[in-house]
């Protein structure tokens, strides 16, 4: 070692100018990052071309490719070809296409946003600005949801729209037109006014209360879609009714306003064009699940320091993972799947919507409708929720963590 | 922030003061015990061996990466805990000066400029100008040369209208002419009271950049100072042309003077010993002349700093 005692140093400098005084009067020390911050940040992923043309297609092009078709296909051939819109479209394709692909390709925005500043040699340049780590992290943030968010929205927009304004104007309800919103007396009515349509198309529960068996009634000009007369019909109470040769219409009536009656609660759940709480709910879920891909992935990449295995996992995260564990009980780490984020948010899906990833159950809000598959594994409100805000604060906080004590 | 005020010491005279400083990453030292003091508005030479540890100290300093032992500060600020208030008068650069290839050279200065104090934005277009990229400053980095990156990393240091500059490796990858510019740029930085702190292994360049220098080897510094002090006290040779190289060879040889004498053809290559006074050159041809040899020229050669830089690293004959 050399000791400086015996080195004759070059006569001392200027000391510093006052403008060096006043710069260190900035907050560069603060956790929180400037408005330029953010704003350089957004444009910096803004310029990704691959990127954006990424998000653009899966979050507004998929949709707008399908609903594309759909309107020209009702056009060309209205009678092939339902409306383009309406509620069972959008009931398709949100949860289908703009839930989970939002999801993914959020996570590749976040993962970017992550990652790049390391592999493309720019955090050394920020680190050496003196600004506080954690304030360069925290930028990419609101940088990256106004991205994400705004390409969902758009895209969502225009489902919603062509949902609405290219919807049928009568409710298709078991192959039949029926009138949308009627109370139950008024479906009754309705029911009573189409007995046929009523009784050939609508599903008949059976059961006790019925003031006589089902009648005998031709449909579409062949044989009755109830049996036979002479048929004799087990009843739900335990007894028998043997099916008459012929009935009145008033009979006929009856049995119709009882199977409208039957089919009322399901009836309600459909829709011509989805409701705007619907569409809000659902339009806050989805811009949700885009949210929390981005930023566990921008944790997981700044962790990583790099993009392409925090992809991959997120992708079988969504694609795989979520799907087998919110319908498959598995006892000894039924908590661990609780955990898991995708499970969660099936459990806070919007009523009205079929579950993404198929199967019946549901979460407190009418969640998850459709489907015939296991049920969706047990998880109350107050867990889900909790576990989304964890899945949001911890990758967020061991992005930043890893960034403050990264060597670069 | 009252704190960070008190932190600065406005009389304090180094620009870069380190004691103890070390850095090891296993059982590799790359920063051993560094004792250092880089006084403030010269240009001032951190030299040393590719693998030395030059990188590693930089880093260290910017906070890049922790240091195992030692303290340091920036202008006067203690490091790193004050890291923020000293980092503001720092501009730098790291290795190579690598951006984000997809936007323009101003987009990734403006990045850097938010980051900074809210003035550093409008130091933008003067940066690039200064560094004379700015009739290319819309085009995308990914189309930059070497040479243009390294002119944006100068840039990007002088954003935050730095009071010190740590450029590492500043002339890696320029042609002749870009290290011509970027030599004259380093002095005018330092005519205006600014401090470049600069690394490298090409010795001529800092030769003729800096006022002092500082040797780095296997991660310690064995030498620091000016350059001219530092030369002073070594060795240098005196070539003399004359009659009778072979005579003159014996001659000198049975002297006192020591050092190494090399016959040749037309005259003869002395190397005299470090400490030796000028004097030894009119005794030598005294001593000549005397001898019977005609004596046709006699020039003092000053050991270069590279001569002085491989007579005291340990590289010279290593068997690395």
């Amino acid at each position: 070692m050399t000791t400086i005692s015996d080195v004759g140093a070059p006569a001392p400098g200027p000391a510093p100018t006052p403008t060096t005084a006043k710069r260190r009067s900035d907050h560069r020390g603060s956790w929180i990052p400037t408005w330029g911050m953010v704003t350089t940040r957004l444009m910096e992923l803004r310029k990704r071309r691959g990127l954006m043309i990424a998000l653009i297609a899966v979050n507004i092009g998929i949709p707008v490719v399908f609903l594309a078709i759909r309107l020209i296909s009702h056009a060309v051939a209205p009678k092939s070809y339902g409306p383009a819109g309406g509620y069972s479209i959008f009931t398709t394709l949100v949860p289908g296409v703009m839930y989970i692909f939002g999801f993914i390709v959020a996570a590749v925005v976040g993962a970017t946003a992550g990652s790049v500043d390391l592999t493309e040699g720019m955090f050394r340049h920020l680190v050496i600005t003196g600004r506080s780590r954690m304030a360069l992290y925290l930028a990419r943030i609101p940088a990256g949801l106004a991205i994400v968010i705004s390409i969902v929205a758009i895209g969502y927009t225009i489902v919603c729209a062509v949902c609405v304004f290219a919807a049928p104007t009568q409710l298709n309800y078991d192959g039949v037109n029926v009138p949308q919103g009627l109370s139950r007396p008024a479906l009754d009515n309705w029911a009573a006014a189409h007995a046929d349509k009523v009784i050939c198309n609508f599903n008949f529960h059976g059961g006790d209360g019925l003031n006589g068996p089902p009648p005998n009634v031709p449909c579409g000009g062949g044989p009755s879609s109830g049996p036979q007369p002479g048929t004799v019909i087990q009843t739900k109470g335990g007894g028998t009714i043997t099916v008459p040769a012929n009935e009145s219409q008033a009979q006929i009536r009856a049995f119709a306003v009882t199977v409208a009656n039957q089919d009322y609660s399901d009836y309600r759940s459909n829709f011509i064009v989805p409701s705007n709480t619907l569409m809000i709910d659902v339009g806050l879920w989805i811009a949700l699940e885009a949210a929390i891909g981005f930023i566990v992935g921008l944790g997981l990449a700044s962790l990583m320091g790099q993009r392409t295995v925090p992809v991959i996992l997120l992708i079988v995260l969504e694609l795989i993972l979520t799907p087998v564990f919110s319908r498959h009980i598995i006892s000894h780490i039924l908590n661990l799947e609780r955990g898991i984020v995708g499970v969660a948010m099936i459990h806070i899906e919007p009523g009205g919507l079929p579950s993404p990833f198929g199967g019946g159950g549901g979460g407190p809000f009418g969640g998850g409708g459709g489907g015939g598959g296991p049920t969706l594994i047990p998880e109350s409100t107050l867990v889900a929720s909790l576990v989304i805000v964890g899945w949001i604060v911890f990758w967020t906080a061991i992005g930043a963590w890893r960034m403050i004590t990264r060597d670069t | 922030m009252t704190d960070l005020l008190a932190s600065a010491n406005p009389k304090e005279e180094w620009a870069v003061e380190t004691h103890g400083l070390t850095k090891r990453f296993g059982d590799n030292v790359a920063v051993n015990d560094v004792e250092l003091l880089v006084p403030r508005g010269c240009a001032f030479g951190y030299l040393g061996p590719n693998g030395a540890g030059k990188t590693t100290l930089i880093r260290v300093l910017l906070g890049l990466t922790h240091a195992d032992a030692g303290t340091m500060s920036l202008l006067g600020h203690s490091v790193p805990r004050h890291r923020d208030a000293a980092l503001a008068g720092v501009g730098a650069i790291v290795d190579e000066p690598r951006f984000h290839g997809h936007l323009t050279g101003r987009q990734n200065l403006q990045i850097l400029a938010a980051a900074r104090e809210p003035e550093a934005k409008g130091r933008v277009a003067p940066a690039l100008e200064r560094v004379g990229i700015l009739h290319r400053a819309d085009d995308k980095v990914s189309k930059y040369s070497m040479g243009m990156r390294q002119r944006l990393g100068v840039a990007a240091c002088l954003l935050g209208d730095p009071q010190l500059l740590i450029l590492d490796e500043p002339m890696n990858g320029l042609d002749p002419g870009g290290m011509l510019e970027m030599r004259d740029m380093i002095k005018s930085l330092v005519a205006e009271g600014r401090t470049v702190m600069l690394s490298s292994h090409l010795l001529d360049e800092v030769e003729r950049t800096c006022d002092a220098v500082a040797i780095v080897d296997r991660g310690t510094v064995i030498r620091q100072g000016p350059i001219s002090q530092l030369l002073a006290g070594s060795s240098f040779e005196v070539q003399v042309e004359c009659s009778d190289p072979a005579v003159a060879g014996g001659l000198i040889q049975r002297t006192a003077f020591g050092g190494h004498v090399q016959v040749g053809p037309d005259g003869l290559a002395i190397s005299l010993p470090e400490g030796t006074e000028r004097d030894a050159i009119a005794e030598i041809n005294r001593l000549l002349v005397e001898g019977g040899i005609s004596v046709y020229r006699l020039q003092h050669i000053q050991a270069s700093l590279e001569q002085w830089f491989l007579s005291v690293t340990s590289r010279l004959g290593s068997p690395e």
